[in-house]
């Protein structure tokens, strides 16, 4: 199998995170923050390491401002409905993946005003754009750092010190960046960041969490049980715990922390690199076949790791479908839960083919990917 | 229901003339529960038969929708069902309302998968087989034989058709016939070996007689696993004997009901369609399943996939056994469809 869906899910991982996930099951088995006894302790040190990583990669101070969740769904949700209220104006870009998209229309719907702006497939969200639409009721800007669809990367840092200009929170969704490109929270101005464990990070489906840069406090979606403060019914003010209600997915925060210092380990640079080396082949190679269209960044032009394609005469799913069954390569057809991106790209209904090369991908691979897609061609005409 | 001596207002004094029925057996039949599984050809003889003898209560399971292609031998469909796509549950209770409105009829568009199955035979005394494929069959005897309740299995294909009465407790189950359903690759299905429309109404007319022998309760049912090769007139009977030893009936493990479904299907976003993945993998030899599919409708290959065109809509197979199906209105019609045309397994 060469495994080519990465900004789906980053496949395989390493050695390190799967026996972090068994020695939490295996050794530190008790419930965090609930107990004083061994187990519970140990599973608390464990959670609170990964936590240290994960604030170290992304460039905040303090490590309790690192809140864990589901994934970066639910924390977009967390940042978007924990920020906004009934009359606030909200600004995000037009390549949003559904994750930003889907809550936004339910919150304007809730009362909450949204102005979707051009992003450009060559640099994402414009900050002169922005800051036309910005308005004295404008609570928050929200946008992916990097495109799931295309690749393109938007200009975070820009936005980020036009967001704090204007007193702005800046929600930004790292989905497809965290672990492949560098992320400093502080120096890029981010309030509240969303990432997943599961893709750039190389840990487990199942895990994620938000950012939450200081001075900036949430309402939020959940309450319950933190193991602290249990003798007020008021959910407590402190980070983690008044984002973190319930036992918490301990083993896969185990992994999490272990695949975030296994990218540090390597260098998110290093990492970068070599995907962006891997994109460029594509990009290139791709570009050159009759009746392939690349969508995404001109060559040059930053871009996670993903590279999205269509065919003449042939429909992607159907070239996913082959290019499984036929080749054993796995990538990813379809409109990829952002239509608003497909729709920038002039990629509706069909959608594209997307191939995302990861943190383990070789030459190889790269090379095998561009003889089937080449065979696929040839016997489409 | 009315104890007038010819069934309500006389509706059904022909068949209580008959000796076999009479008042009683009328009565019976009236307080009858019955489910049809699958609504094609079989299906549509069977749960018209059953409706105009009277039988109280009929739930009509298919998870398909009605097209033109059916209408050579599904009897209670008409060109206007298959332009509104109806689905063939709804547009069987539809017509068969127009026929009797004082029976009971109750619709189910659904698969009869193993998730669903024991639900969908509950509160009936009896199922009557009108599926199209052996898989669900199998699923069909596992609920029944659990239920311990009785079920008359018919199943045609060309000129060929068979039936056997399977009564729970009494004598043998389908897997006592055939411990496990044969590879479907190479099974004929009526979407590439065609089928004729008598065959599928001497089937089903007989899976209605046993069915109403069984209401009825006078006659003892056949005791034969009946075959029927109508090009050739040949009409054969044999005995099948209760294995003690049938996982299912002998050692009551169901084994089918147990089963993770079949295939895989995913939604494809942005458009019509649904990929439909068979567990195990297959190795398919797409030239030769062209030449299969030849009479279904308009089909090409190349060496990666091959492309059916039939009823308006484009099904893809690829050499993996994996197949996009566009235009279904639902994963259980992407799944029929994939049954019909690219065999059950």
């Amino acid at each position: 199998m060469i495994y080519l869906d990465n900004a789906a899910t980053s496949w395989p991982k390493p050695a390190e995170v799967l026996s972090a996930f068994r020695s939490a099951m295996a050794d530190a088995g008790g419930n965090p923050g609930r107990a004083g006894h061994r187990l519970s302790l140990e599973a608390s040190r464990r959670i609170e390491g990964s936590r240290r990583v994960l604030a170290r990669l992304l460039g905040l101070p303090d490590p309790t401002r690192i809140v864990f969740t589901l994934n970066t769904t639910h924390a977009l949700n967390m940042a978007l409905k924990g920020s906004l209220r009934p009359g606030d104006h909200v600004i995000c870009g037009s390549m949003e993946h559904n994750s930003v998209a889907r809550p936004l229309h339910a919150l304007e719907r809730a009362g909450i005003e949204v102005t979707r702006v051009r992003s450009s497939p060559d640099d994402g969200l414009d900050p002169d754009r922005v800051k036309e639409a910005l308005r004295v009721s404008t609570k928050a800007v929200v946008t992916c750092h990097a495109s799931n669809v295309s690749g393109t990367v938007s200009p975070v840092r820009e936005l980020g010190a036009l967001c704090r200009a204007h007193g702005v929170r800046f929600i930004v969704d790292a989905a497809q960046t965290a672990g492949s490109l560098e992320i400093d929270m502080e120096a890029m101005g981010i309030d509240l960041l969303a990432f997943p464990g599961h893709k750039g990070l190389l840990g487990p489906q199942g895990t994620g969490g938000l950012a939450v840069a200081r001075g900036i406090r949430l309402e939020t979606l959940v309450e319950g049980g933190t193991g602290t403060a249990s003798e007020s019914l008021d959910q407590p003010e402190d980070l983690p715990e008044r984002l973190e209600s319930g036992t918490p997915n301990t083993p896969g925060i185990a992994a999490l922390g272990a695949g975030a210092a296994f990218v540090l380990e390597r260098g998110i640079g290093a990492i970068g690199a070599a995907e962006a080396r891997h994109c460029a082949i594509l990009v290139d190679s791709l570009s050159a076949m009759a009746g392939i269209c690349v969508t995404g960044p001109s060559p040059g032009r930053p871009r996670a790791s993903v590279v999205s394609i269509v065919m003449n005469g042939a429909d992607c799913a159907e070239l996913a479908a082959i290019l499984d069954g036929s080749f054993g390569i796995a990538v990813r057809a379809g409109l990829h839960c952002a239509p608003a991106a497909h729709e920038e790209l002039g990629t509706l209904p069909g959608g594209a083919l997307r191939i995302s090369p990861g943190a383990f991908t070789t030459d190889g691979d790269i090379e095998a990917c561009l003889e089937a897609i080449e065979a696929i061609r040839r016997s489409f005409q | 229901m009315s104890g007038a001596p010819g069934g309500r207002e006389g509706r059904h004094s022909r068949q209580v003339a008959f000796s076999g029925i009479g008042p009683e057996g009328q009565r019976k039949i009236a307080e009858a529960r019955v489910a049809v599984v699958g609504l094609g050809a079989l299906g549509t003889v069977i749960a018209n038969g059953l409706a105009r003898s009277g039988v109280g209560y009929l739930r009509l399971i298919d998870r398909d929708y009605v097209e033109l292609s059916n209408l050579q031998r599904q009897l209670l469909y008409t060109e206007a069902d298959a332009r509104e796509g109806l689905p063939k549950a709804e547009a069987a209770a539809r017509r068969l309302v127009e026929v009797d409105s004082g029976i009971e009829l109750d619709p189910r568009v659904s698969d009869f998968g193993p998730d669903r199955a024991e639900e969908l035979i509950r509160d009936v005394d009896l199922v009557v087989d009108g599926t199209d494929n052996l898989e669900t069959r199998f699923i069909l005897n596992d609920a029944c034989v659990k239920a311990k309740l009785p079920w008359i299995y018919g199943g045609a294909v060309m000129d060929h058709g068979a039936t056997m009465d399977i009564i729970p407790g009494e004598g043998p189950c389908l897997r006592c016939l055939m411990p496990e359903p044969p590879e479907g690759q190479d099974l004929p299905t009526c979407a590439s070996a065609g089928v004729l429309n008598p065959i599928t109404g001497i089937i089903g007319n007989i899976e209605v007689v046993e069915a109403l022998k069984l209401i009825v309760g006078t006659e003892r049912p056949r005791k034969t696993y009946l075959a029927v090769s109508l090009w050739s007139t040949d009409f054969s009977e044999c005995e099948v004997e209760r294995d003690p030893a049938c996982p299912c009936c002998g050692q009551r493990r169901f084994e089918f009901l147990e089963r993770a479904p079949s295939h895989a299907v995913v939604s494809l976003c942005g458009r019509d369609a649904f990929q439909v993945m068979p567990q195990s993998t297959r190795d398919m030899d797409l030239a030769l399943a062209c030449q299969r599919l030849s009479a279904a409708g308009k089909v090409r290959a190349t060496s990666f996939m091959l492309t059916l065109e039939v009823d308006g809509r484009e099904l893809r197979l690829f050499r993996d056994g994996r197949a996009i199906i566009g235009g279904a209105k639902s994963r259980d019609q992407a799944l029929s469809l994939y049954t019909e045309y690219f065999g059950a397994d």
